[in-house]
C-alpha cells in the first residue's frame, strides 16, 4: 500500500507505507510490530531508552526535512516519515559500526558471545565490511573478575549502558558504573564492592557483547552446540519462564525469557545458575536400601518392594508424608492419589512448617503480579523480604515502585530490601502485628505494639486505588497463626486481594493437588469431593501437618514417613521437633534427588529425576500453571515423581489408573472444577504465560491467632528471616551461590547492645524455653527495639535450636557466654 | 582353440610397462594436496595453537569432531590467550577428510598430514583424542601402533 501524500496521515510513512502505533510508543518499536528491524545495541523494551549506541540511527522527517536521528528516543507522532534503507541511514549504520570496531578486539573465536554476539551480526549485516584502521588498539587487563561469578572484559565493552541501567534501574544495585572519559571510558566497578548483586546475571544475559561473562558458562559451549526448550524455573514460587539450554545432554544455561506476565525476562541468580545443582555429582542415581547401617545402591524392582513392605497393612494414621513441594503438579497429583486416595491417610503435607494455612490462600482473592504492580495501587508487604526470596518477583515490585507509582506500605518485623521505596514502614513488635493491622484498617487512637501513632496515620493515608496483601512468613519465630490472623485484619480493606508470598518451589501446585492435611485436588475439602472412584479410601477426618506428624514420630506413633524432597532436618524451623520426629519414625521412604540430612537418614531411597529430566506443569504464587519442559536425560535410573508413585502403587496392588501425564490431566479436567478444559496441550499452547486458576474463593473461617504472651523485661523476642543463599539444599550445591555468605552475627538494637555492654562480635549465650545457642553478637539499627535479628540456616548458625513450633513468638535471653 | 585368445592377453602383458607397486612394501608418491590425518600443531615455544574455539567442530560436515574449551590456568597456560582446548577428539569412522576445519581454524592450529594408512580394530582406536593429534616436541606427528609409516614419511 503506498501512500499518497493528499490528507494528513494519521499514522507514521515507514518507507513509504503508512503504520499504524499507540500513543508514546517509541519508533523502533513501531517499526519492529510493522516487520521492520532496526538494528540496535542499547535499546531494551523493559528499560528506559538512552540513545547511547546510535545504532538505531534513521532518517525521520517530522516537517523540517529529513535528520538522522535515534529511533530508540524519539516517539512515534501522527505524520511522521521514516527511512529505515536510504542511502543517509545506510552510511549511519555503517559509520557507527566502523567506530563502534576502531578499539574491539578480535576475539570471536575465543569470546563466549561469539555466535550469538549482536555486534558479530550487526558488523555483518550493516557493516563496512572492513576496517580503515590499522594502529594498534586499546588494551585492557583481561578479563577482571568483578565478582565470584561475573567476569568483564572491558576491551569489548561497547558502553552500551545496558548493565549499568539494569543495576540501577531495575535492580537497585548500581554497583558497576562508568568510569574515565573519552577513549578512556570503561565500565567497572568501585574499590573494594564487588558486583555481588543478587541479580548479576541479567546483565550478563543482556550484554549485547562478550564483554560481561558469568563463570556457570564461561567457555563451557558455543551457542551451535546449545539446544533450547522453553521452561519454567522451579527453584521458587516466582515460576520464572526461562530458557533451558544444554549440550551433549548436559544443562548448560539457563536465560531469563519475558513472561508480560511473569518475570519480564529477568531472574535472580540463584534462579539462573540453580542448574548447577542438579549437574552436580551429589546427586542420586540409583535407588538405595539401607543394609548394614550404610545406604547401599539397589535396583528399583527390591526398592519398591522394600518400600510396598514397608506401607503394606500398615495403619493409614501411623503413616505420614511430608514435602512434594519440589514435585511437578501431576506427580503431586499422582502422591496424594495414593496416599490419600488408595492408602488413606491425611497425614500429607508439602509445607514444612514455615508456610501458611491453605485456608487463608484458597479463602480470600488473590491476586496476580499485575494486579499487585497496577499503576497506582497499594502493595502491604507482610513479608518475607522479596530481595531473598522471591529474586523476580522482587524486581516486579520494584518496577511498579519506583516507576508505576505504585504504594508500599512495609508491614514487617524487620527492613526489607523494598524499605527505601516504601511510602511507609511499619516495624511492629514481633507478635503483635495484627493489632498494626487492625490500627491501619480502623485508625489508631495511640501507639500500637511500638509504631506510633503518627506513622499509623501516615500509612493510612498512602493506602489508595486496589490494595494488595503480600502474605508469607516474615518472621520463622513467630506462628503461622498470627500471620493469618494479620492478612485478616487486613482484608478488611476496600477490594482487598492477596498475593501469597509461599516460596518453596511448586508449593502452590502442592496445595492446589491437596497435599495438605484437609484437603484433595483442586481445592477441595475431604468431604463431599468430587473425585470418584479412583478414590475409595479418602479419609473424614482431616490428618496431621508436618508439625503433627513429626511430634507423632517422636511418640513413636508413625510407622512409615514418606519424604517427598523434604529435609525436616534442615528446614523446619524447630530443630528439636524435626530431630526427635526423623529418628522416632519407624521406617522412612525418601524420595529425593540429594542425600540431605534427611535422606541420610532413610532406610529406602527413591531416586527422583531433577527439574529439568522430567515434563509436567508448574503452578506459581498466582495460582498460574505453566509447563515445565524436559531437557536432558535423568541422572542415573532416576525417575520422574509421578512414576515413582505409579511403580510404587503397582507394588502394593493398587493401580492408580495412569499410565501417562495425559491420563493425569483426563482425570483433573473431567472430575475437578478447578482444571475443567484444561490439557497439556492448551498448556502448551499458553507456555509463555501460562494459565491463570481463577476460582471464586470460599468464604473463610476466622482466624484465631496462637496467644501472643507479654514480654518480660529481660528478654528480646527472636526475629527469624531468610536470605537468598542460604544453607538450602539446592543453593548450597551451586558453587555460584556458596560464594554470598551473609552476616554468620545475631544483630541487635544498637540500646540493647550498649546496655549488654557488647563489643562487636563478642560471643553470647542466647537461651529460649527450647534451646540455647551461641553466637556473635552486633549492634545493627535496622533491628527494633526489644527484638533479636537472626538470619536462618546459615553455617555456624543454627537459630532452629530456640524455636518452639508452638509458640506464639520465641523470647529470648542473651547472656554473656 | 577358443580359449587361447585369452592367455594371448596374458602373454602381451608380459612385456608392457607394470602400473601396479608392491603395496604396503613399496609406495607411490603422494599427491601434494592429499589429505590425511589431522594433528594438533603448536607454537615454536611449545604452547599449544589451539584455543578451544570449536569453530573446526561447526564446520564439519560429518560431524567427527567434539572440542570443549576451558579456562587456561593463569600459571600455566596451554596457549596463548584466555582459553585452551580442553576436549579434542576427531572420530575417524566418520571423517570424510574434507579439510573445512583446517580452513574454519582461526589460529592454524588444526592441519592435516598426508597421513592416511591406518586401520584400527576397535571403535575407540578410531577415536583421535587432543593427546594423540598433538605433534610432539619436534613438531611432528606422534605414531600410533595401528598407522603404517613405511617407508618414513618425508619429514623423518
Ligand atoms: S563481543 Fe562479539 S564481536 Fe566482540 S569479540 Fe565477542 S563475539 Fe566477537
Ligand atoms: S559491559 Fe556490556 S552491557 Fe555493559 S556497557 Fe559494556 S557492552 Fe554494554
Ligand atoms: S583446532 Fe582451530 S578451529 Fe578447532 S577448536 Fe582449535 S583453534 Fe578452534
Ligand atoms: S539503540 Fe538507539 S541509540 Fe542505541
Amino acid at each position: 500500500m503506498s501512500h499518497e501524500a493528499t490528507e494528513e496521515p494519521s499514522g507514521v510513512i515507514l518507507n513509504g507505507t503508512e503504520i499504524g502505533f499507540e500513543d508514546g510508543e517509541l519508533l523502533i518499536e513501531a517499526c519492529e510490530r510493522n516487520g521492520v528491524h532496526i538494528p540496535r545495541f542499547c535499546h531494551h523494551s523493559r528499560m528506559e531508552p538512552v540513545g547511547m549506541c546510535r545504532m538505531c540511527l534513521v532518517e525521520v522527517d517530522t516537517g523540517r526535512g529529513p535528520a538522522l536521528q535515534p529511533s530508540c528516543m524519539i516517539t512515534c507522532s501522527a505524520g511522521m516519515s521514516v527511512e529505515t534503507e536510504s542511502p543517509a541511514t545506510k552510511k549511519a549504520q555503517d559509520g557507527v559500526l566502523e567506530f563502534l570496531l576502531i578499539n574491539h578486539p578480535l576475539d570471536c573465536p575465543v569470546c563466549d558471545k561469539g555466535g550469538e554476539c549482536p555486534l558479530q551480526d550487526n558488523a555483518y549485516a550493516y557493516g563496512p565490511g572492513e576496517s580503515r584502521f590499522v594502529e594498534e588498539k586499546r588494551h585492557y587487563t583481561k578479563p577482571i573478575a568483578i565478582s565470584e561469578t561475573v567476569f568483564l572484559d572491558r576491551e569489548r565493552c561497547i558502553l552500551c549502558d545496558l548493565c549499568t541501567r539494569f543495576a540501577s534501574d531495575v535492580a537497585g544495585d548500581a554497583l558497576i558504573q562508568f568510569q574515565g572519559r573519552g577513549a578512556q571510558t570503561e565500565i567497572n566497578t568501585f574499590p573494594d564492592h564487588p558486583f555481588a548483586s543478587y541479580f548479576s546475571g541479567n546483565t550478563v544475559q543482556i550484554c549485547p557483547v562478550g564483554a560481561l561473562t558469568a563463570k556457570p558458562y564461561r567457555f563451557k559451549a558455543r551457542p551451535w552446540d546449545l539446544d533450547e526448550v522453553e521452561s519454567t524455573s522451579v527453584i521458587d514460587s516466582v515460576g520464572s519462564r526461562i530458557a533451558v539450554q544444554s549440550s551433549h545432554d548436559v544443562v548448560l544455561r539457563y536465560q531469563g525469557i519475558d513472561a508480560d506476565a511473569v518475570n519480564w525476562g529477568w531472574l535472580s541468580d540463584k534462579e539462573r545458575f540453580s542448574f548447577e545443582a542438579f549437574n552436580s555429582d551429589e546427586r542420586i542415581a540409583e535407588p538405595m536400601l539401607r543394609s548394614g547401617g550404610e545406604l547401599t545402591e539397589a535396583t528399583w524392582s527390591t526398592a519398591l518392594a522394600a518400600a510396598a513392605d514397608a506401607l503394606r497393612g500398615v495403619d493409614p494414621e501411623r503413616v505420614g508424608v511430608i514435602g512434594g513441594a519440589r514435585l511437578t503438579n501431576e506427580a503431586q497429583y499422582a502422591w496424594t492419589k495414593l496416599f490419600k486416595g488408595a492408602i488413606g491417610t491425611d497425614n500429607v503435607d508439602a509445607q514444612l512448617g514455615d508456610g501458611l494455612t491453605p485456608d487463608l490462600l484458597f479463602g480470600y482473592p488473590r491476586a496476580t503480579i499485575d494486579e499487585a504492580c497496577t499503576p497506582g495501587g497499594t502493595i502491604i508487604l507482610l513479608g518475607p523480604d522479596p530481595r531473598e526470596d522471591l529474586g523476580a518477583l522482587f524486581l516486579r515490585l520494584r518496577h511498579a515502585v519506583v516507576n508505576d507509582g505504585a504504594r508500599l506500605i512495609e508491614l514487617t518485623p524487620l527492613t526489607t530490601g523494598l524499605s527505601s521505596l516504601a511510602a511507609a514502614r511499619l516495624h511492629p513488635h514481633p507478635g503483635e502485628t495484627s493489632l498494626v493491622a487492625r490500627a491501619l484498617v480502623d485508625g489508631a487512637s495511640g501507639d500500637v505494639a511500638g509504631v506510633s501513632r503518627g506513622a499509623i496515620d501516615a500509612a493510612r493515608r498512602a493506602i489508595e486505588g486496589p490494595v494488595t496483601i503480600i502474605a508469607g512468613r516474615a518472621n520463622l519465630a513467630e506462628h503461622a497463626s498470627l500471620t493469618a490472623a494479620t492478612v485478616a485484619e487486613l482484608m478488611r480493606l476496600d477490594g482487598a486481594r492477596v498475593l501469597s508470598a509461599v516460596r518453596r518451589g511448586n508449593i502452590h501446585g502442592a496445595l492446589d493437588m491437596g497435599m495438605s492435611p484437609g484437603w484433595l485436588p483442586g481445592r477441595q475439602r475431604l468431604i463431599g469431593h468430587s473425585l470418584g472412584s479412583g478414590w475409595p479410601k479418602v479419609p473424614t477426618v482431616a490428618g496431621l501437618d508436618s508439625a503433627g506428624i513429626l511430634a507423632e514420630a517422636a511418640a513413636g506413633r508413625i510407622d512409615v514417613l514418606v519424604l517427598l524432597g523434604a529435609d525436616p532436618l534442615a528446614d523446619v524451623p524447630d530443630a528439636a521437633l524435626a530431630r526427635k520426629g526423623v529418628s522416632g519414625a519407624d521406617k522412612i521412604i525418601a524420595v529425593d534427588t540429594f542425600v540431605t540430612d534427611s535422606v541420610s537418614q532413610a532406610d529406602i531411597v527413591l531416586a527422583a529425576a531433577g527439574p529439568c529430566e522430567r515434563e509436567g506443569t508448574f503452578t506459581n504464587l498466582e495460582g498460574r500453571i505453566s509447563v515445565v519442559a524436559q531437557k536432558v536425560n535423568p541422572r542415573g535410573t532416576s525417575r520422574s515423581d509421578w512414576e515413582i508413585a505409579v511403580e510404587l502403587a503397582a507394588a502394593l496392588g493398587i493401580d492408580l489408573e495412569i499410565e501417562s501425564l495425559d491420563d493425569i490431566w483426563a482425570e483433573l479436567s473431567s472430575a475437578v472444577e478447578l482444571y475443567d478444559g484444561l490439557d497439556l496441550e492448551k498448556l502448551a499452547q499458553h507456555q509463555r504465560e501460562g494459565i491463570m486458576l481463577r476460582p471464586t474463593p470460599e468464604s473463610t473461617d476466622v482466624f484465631t491467632p496462637v496467644d501472643t504472651p507479654r514480654n518480660d523485661a529481660y528478654s528480646l523476642r527472636l526475629i527469624v528471616t531468610r536470605v537468598m543463599y542460604d544453607r538450602g539444599s539446592i543453593v548450597s550445591r551451586c558453587p555460584s551461590g556458596a560464594t554470598n555468605p551473609s552476616s554468620p552475627a545475631v544483630r541487635v538494637n544498637p540500646y540493647e547492645f550498649e546496655q549488654l555492654g557488647a563489643v562487636d562480635g563478642e560471643r553470647f549465650t542466647l537461651t529460649s524455653t527450647a534451646g540455647k545457642m551461641s553466637a556473635p553478637l552486633m549492634g545493627d539499627v535496622s533491628v527494633p527495639r526489644g527484638a533479636v535479628a537472626v538470619v536462618f540456616a546459615q553455617p555456624e548458625l543454627d537459630v532452629r535450636s530456640l524455636i518452639d513450633h508452638t509458640a506464639a513468638v520465641v523470647d529470648v535471653r542473651i547472656e554473656r557466654a | 582353440m577358443g580359449y587361447l585368445n585369452g592367455f594371448r592377453v596374458t602373454f602381451n602383458k608380459m612385456f608392457e610397462d607394470r602400473v601396479t607397486t608392491e603395496y604396503p612394501e613399496e609406495k607411490q608418491e603422494k599427491p601434494d594436496r592429499l589429505h590425511g590425518r589431522h594433528v594438533l600443531n603448536r607454537y615454536e615455544d611449545g604452547m599449544e595453537k589451539c584455543i578451544g574455539c570449536e569453530l573446526c567442530a561447526a564446520v564439519c560436515p560429518a560431524k567427527c569432531i567434539y572440542v570443549r574449551g576451558k579456562d587456561n590456568p593463569p600459571d600455566d597456560p596451554v596457549s596463548p590467550g584466555e582459553r585452551f582446548g580442553f576436549v579434542y577428539e576427531i572420530n575417524y569412522l566418520r571423517c570424510i577428510h574434507c579439510d573445512l576445519c583446517v580452513e574454519a581454524c582461526p589460529t592454524e592450529a588444526i592441519t592435516e598430514s598426508k597421513l592416511f594408512e591406518f586401520s584400527f580394530s576397535n571403535r575407540s582406536d578410531a577415536i583421535y583424542t587432543r593427546d594423540e593429534l598433538i605433534v610432539d616436541d619436534d613438531g611432528r606427528p606422534q605414531q600410533m601402533p595401528w598407522e603404517d609409516w613405511r617407508p618414513p614419511p618425508d619429514w623423518a
